[in-house]
């Protein structure tokens, strides 16, 4: 059982209606960082990939999310700094290494 | 840091290395993290003298209290923690534009129910394509620090939850909390700079 279990279990059952609709993206968006994230625990990842294989809302806002993320994260990647070529080599010096 | 700050943590597994220990760890453990040490200290600083010396000043606390580092555990985030600490006690006090928000208040303000139409943006995946990473990285820069550093950690570092957690000195589920809000922010800079440049229009 991770950290986030019981939070999961709550949020996700708030955010679909009697019915199973999505009613509450606000807060799926919540479940969905966790998942891509990583930190959602088999359990609640497996109620996760049931809901999103059933539901086309849900299933967008994943995608969408998810591919949103992913062309952010490469940009940002891509955009890293140039490292300084003596830095490695000033810190050595200023540890007498 | 503090030096008891530094120590505090691994009291209790303070360990005794050699000079050649100290020398091996030093190379096979904390060197290979200069290049994301940088990068953070540089999304941090926004100068490349200030990230050069955050960098530096952080190596020299790491090689300082290097028996309070465990051999073989997470150095990374060790490094992280300290780097983090050395920017907000010493770099922030110097910088010429210190920081007015208190950033408790920014945080329980997009916990609250009243700001979760304020921070819904529909960001469409075009948009950010059409954009460059000048420009992506704007806006995130344009982020309060607390909020852009959650953001550093976990997307372009790759740390969990927990061990953010120990780098930031906060509950876990506020590391979970703030990264929502902070990629939500983020989304929201995005789309209106998006709409100023026209990319975000129909066709």
């Amino acid at each position: 059982m991770s950290e986030f279990s019981d939070w999961f279990k709550h949020t996700f059952k708030n955010c679909y209606c009697d019915k199973g609709n999505l009613i509450d993206e606000k807060r799926f968006a919540e479940i969905v960082q966790l998942v891509l994230d990583n930190e959602a625990d088999e359990e609640s990842r497996a109620i996760f990939e049931q809901k999103i294989s059933t539901c086309v809302k849900s299933n967008f806002t994943f995608e969408k999310e998810k591919t949103v993320r992913e062309e952010i994260l490469k940009k940002l990647s891509e955009h890293n700094k140039e490292i300084p070529n003596d830095l490695a080599q000033t810190i050595r010096n200023s540890v007498n290494l | 840091m503090s030096e008891e700050a530094i120590q505090d943590e691994h009291e209790v597994q303070k360990q005794n290395y050699s000079d050649r220990e100290k020398a091996e760890i030093f190379d096979a453990e904390f060197m290979p993290h200069v290049d994301s040490m940088y990068n953070f200290a540089h999304r941090l600083t926004f100068d490349e003298d200030d990230a050069k010396d955050l960098v530096q000043d952080t190596y020299l606390k790491a090689f300082r209290f290097i028996n309070s580092f465990e051999r073989g555990t997470n150095a990374k985030a060790w490094l992280f923690r300290i780097l983090k600490n050395s920017f907000i006690n010493e770099f922030r006090k110097k910088s010429k534009q210190p920081s007015k928000v208190d950033y408790n208040e920014v945080e329980q303000f997009y916990n609250s129910d009243d700001a979760g139409e304020k921070i819904t943006t529909d960001l469409r995946v075009e948009t950010v394509q059409h954009m460059i990473g000048d420009e992506i990285s704007g806006a995130l820069n344009s982020i309060a620090v607390d909020f852009r550093t959650v953001i550093i950690l976990s997307d372009l570092e790759g740390f969990t939850y927990e061990e953010m957690s120990k780098i930031l000195d906060i509950p876990i589920g506020t590391v979970r909390s703030r990264l929502h809000r902070a990629r939500n922010m983020l989304k929201e800079k995005l789309a209106s700079y998006a709409k100023e440049m026209g990319f975000n229009k129909e066709n």
